[in-house]
């Protein structure tokens, strides 16, 4: 991991974070409806309250003069304004992170507790029969819709965010396996075996340290997942975070509430990947 | 002995006031769709923030939603002069705002004066405006005031059950948490739950003498998901639900049928309209079917709207017969009859306007096959299902109906904006039970005259016969006179369907036996109107 290669990578974040909050502004823009209100159906406003009211996407109506403007204002630190739910932007995302992250928390916990749990047997006892299992199991929760599986948890009356976790584990217990499956294999841990040191002492002090650069670039891969079923879970289960907030603003075209979040998405997405970039080459050098 | 008689003289104490305190305090929850977005009461547009500023709101006049009729509040009487220009009210003395400050004639004047700013567009505001011209304010003491508007308006009266009076050191920047209504916004969580707390000062009392509203709090958590709303309900968590889907309805009548009710047909319906527009970009032949008088009711008489009640809504519907359902007391016009489903005779009526059957499909007299599409908003199962019936009528008769659900905004832009649509079907909410509420949709040069929006001169003869009643109606104040006015109306809209009304959906509520004093009505807000009555049961 060099100098270089970090500056690569944070040079690609803030591409990838410009173009796509260009790209979401532009997206919204030409989506249908953009620029209608519910109000253009209100019996009771005059003429010219409608014409009020529309005024105000003037300034989004031109993406690029829109986006430029928006960038500069982020620079002193103005996120703008949400006109569908009528508040400051900056505040709606202070209200609602904590629950996203929450979510994201539960997610990312429980999906690699639960993998973890799944991958450390399947190792150890290569038993064909657990590994169909296991790997059936895994295979029905990377079929099944986060959204579907939150409706579930909703029914049964258990958090909807569990289902964040069941997304998450099996990337998790397929990626583990697989990494432990190799790792168990190498020469000096069939020595350590041979010397007849015990299974805890193998995993702790020659596995683990083997297994830490590519775990953590999948625990950053992780986080962009678990950020991507948030968005789902959140609206079924009526959790009021970012998630929630991203489906209220496309529904309402809601162009500086969707700049925001592509960015803050993008640039989340962006950086965990990058972290997972940045170490896999090393743990892949460490496998070999 | 003495001992004895205390302990037996505190049961019957106790015994006696369980009723009292049974009746008293607890906190009422139930749920909002989405976050009010405003506690100003001049700027509310949406359903949220509409039922917090009924909840806080004082207001000098309320429309009683079981009667129906005007009652006073914090006008103790008024008085409508100069052909409805001008109203006088006298104000109800004595009356402290939630802080403690006095209510008086200043309060009244400022939060008019601040609603009929022109800068505020506010839709409260709009609703008083019947032109142009500036609307004064004045005191006339202590405890009166008067309201001039520059045109008269017909229905004034009812016109100030939405308007708040704030102190006159808030107007126009008032928010929930000082108020003369029953409770007061005291927190708000985004995304989770308003809080409104009783107010300490509110003026009403029961018959008995004791201090209203009964209950210590409402909390109106914020729930988009009606499943998970109804699930609540099932667990304690929610007291009430307003606007039960049928579906919904069912599965909570199926375990709990004491807590479901059927409150008979709302003043919501059901309705589609054919695009009509000159300027529409569809082909010139579609648009000489939807402006053919019976195209519009050959199509009206194919649809078998005792199907789309019993089907759809589960039985929980009405078929409608015109423009407003029997909901609305006064207004809604007895002679009407429904239209029954007739194929044959639809058939009939269009070979009238040279349609023919070719096999199975319906043909114009150019041949042209008769296909037409019908737009509606996404997700609502009920809309959904009332499209499927319609194209197997339709079908009964040789016409194709493509049947298109979209989002929201995309149906906005098409039915206000582009006018690419051939049909539309959305339901309608008279929130306003006066015709006068409506003047904005049977005007022909409204931009809400859904069919053909904007005319600068009547097209037909029978839309400028409209335009001739609601003016003629909204020009008088004897409200029977305008009711002779606005029953044509309704005759003229049920000859000519320029809106076909489908069904009038029931009122559907949940409510807990956990409440006393529940009555709930067809109106909003349904189970909570009488909010200040509403106590809940400790037991």
């Amino acid at each position: 991991m060099t100098l270089r290669a970090i500056g690569r990578q944070l040079i690609t974040i803030v591409l990838v974070a410009l173009f796509g909050g260009l790209l979401g502004a532009l997206l919204v823009r030409l989506a249908p409806g953009f620029g209608t209100h519910d109000e253009d159906l209100s019996t009771q406003l005059s003429a010219a309250s409608r014409q009020a009211v529309h005024a105000q996407d003037e300034a989004e109506r031109h993406v690029f003069t829109y986006y430029l403007h928006y960038l500069g204002g982020l620079v002193h630190g103005d996120f703008g304004y949400s006109r569908s739910l009528d508040r400051p932007i900056s505040e709606l995302l202070r209200d609602r992170a904590p629950e996203t992250l929450r979510s994201i928390g539960t997610g990312v916990c429980g999906g690699w507790l639960l993998g973890l749990a799944l991958a450390l047997p399947a190792t150890w006892k290569r038993s064909p029969a657990y590994s169909t299992l296991a790997t059936l199991i895994t295979g029905v929760f990377l079929c099944i819709p986060s959204a579907v599986l939150a409706l579930l948890f909703l029914v049964v009356g258990s958090p909807g965010r569990i289902a964040i976790a069941l997304i998450v584990f099996p990337k998790v217990f397929r990626f583990s396996r697989n990494l432990l499956l190799k790792t168990y294999a190498m020469p000096h841990i069939l020595t350590a075996k041979a010397r007849g040191l015990g299974g805890l002492r193998i995993l702790c002090w020659h596995v683990f340290p083997n297994l830490a650069g590519p775990m953590l670039a999948l625990a950053g891969v992780t986080v962009s997942m678990a950020l991507g079923a948030a968005i789902p879970v959140e609206v079924v289960c009526d959790y009021p975070g970012i998630g929630q907030l991203a489906w209220k603003a496309a529904l309402a075209r809601d162009v500086p509430l969707l700049v925001n979040l592509t960015l803050i998405i993008a640039v989340i997405t962006v950086v965990a990947n990058s972290f997972a970039d940045l170490l896999a080459p090393a743990a892949t050098r460490d496998l070999i | 002995m003495i001992r004895l008689a205390h302990a037996i003289y505190g049961l019957l104490v106790f015994l006696l006031a369980l009723p009292l305190w049974s009746q008293s305090g607890g906190e009422l929850h139930f749920t909002i769709k989405s976050d009010p977005k405003t506690t100003n009461p001049l700027l509310v547009e949406d359903d949220s923030s509409e039922i917090v500023r009924y909840l806080t709101g004082g207001v000098l006049i309320r429309v009683n939603r079981k009667t129906q009729e005007n009652q006073p509040e914090l006008a103790t009487s008024w008085k409508v002069t100069e052909n409805g220009r001008r109203i006088t009210f006298k104000l109800r003395q004595g009356i402290q705002f939630s802080d403690g400050s006095p209510f008086t004639s200043d309060d009244v004047v400022a939060t008019i004066t601040a609603l009929m700013d022109p800068k505020l567009h506010s839709s409260t505001g709009d609703a008083f405006r019947a032109g142009s011209g500036k609307v004064l304010a004045q005191t006339q003491g202590k405890y009166a005031a008067t309201v001039l508007f520059p045109q008269p308006i017909a229905g004034l009266e009812r016109l100030f059950d939405q308007v708040a009076i704030s102190p006159a050191r808030m107007a126009g920047k008032a928010d929930a948490s000082t108020v003369l209504g029953p409770f007061m916004v005291t927190e708000q969580k985004a995304g989770e739950y308003v809080l409104l707390r009783r107010n300490p000062h509110y003026w009403k009392k029961d018959s008995a003498g004791h201090a209203l509203p009964y209950l210590d709090a409402v909390r109106l958590y914020i729930m988009q998901n009606r499943d998970t709303e109804l699930l609540r309900f099932r667990r304690g968590d929610i007291d009430v639900i307003n606007n039960l889907s049928p579906d919904l309805y069912e599965q909570l009548h199926a375990q709990d049928a004491s807590a479901a009710r059927d409150l008979g047909p709302s003043a919501e319906s059901e309705e589609l309209w054919f695009n009509q527009v000159a300027r529409s970009p569809l082909p010139e032949y579609k648009k000489a079917w939807f402006r053919s008088e019976n195209f519009r009711r050959a199509i009206s008489m194919s649809i078998n709207r005792a199907d789309l009640a019993r089907v759809a809504f589960r039985g929980h519907a009405t078929p409608s017969v015109g423009l407003l359902s029997p909901a609305n007391k006064f207004w809604f016009d007895q002679s009407l009859k429904p239209q029954g489903y007739d194929p044959k005779g639809a058939l009939e009526l269009l070979q009238q306007d040279g349609f023919h059957k070719d096999g199975e499909v319906l043909k114009d007299k150019a041949g042209n096959a008769v296909v037409f599409s019908l737009i509606t908003n996404s997700g609502n199962k009920p809309r959904e299902r009332m499209g499927s019936l319609m194209q197997q009528d339709l079908a009964q008769i040789g016409i194709k109906l493509n049947f298109v659900p979209l989002d929201f905004p995309s149906i906005i832009e098409r039915i206000t904006r582009t006018f690419d649509y051939e049909a539309c079907m959305l339901g309608l909410t008279n929130v306003d039970l006066d015709p006068d509420g409506q003047m904005n949709v049977w005007l022909s040069s409204s931009d809400l005259h859904q069919w053909n929006p904007a005319q600068k001169t009547p097209e037909t003869p029978w839309e400028k016969n409209i335009d001739k009643l609601m003016h003629a109606q909204a020009s008088t104040l004897d409200r029977n006179k305008r009711r002779a006015e606005f029953d044509k109306v309704q005759e003229i809209v049920a000859a000519e369907n320029p809106m076909l009304y489908l069904v009038d959906k029931n009122a559907l509520v949940a409510v807990s036996s956990r409440v006393k004093g529940a009555d709930p009505v067809v109106l909003t807000p349904q189970t909570f109107w009488n909010v200040e009555y509403l106590s809940l049961n400790r037991n």
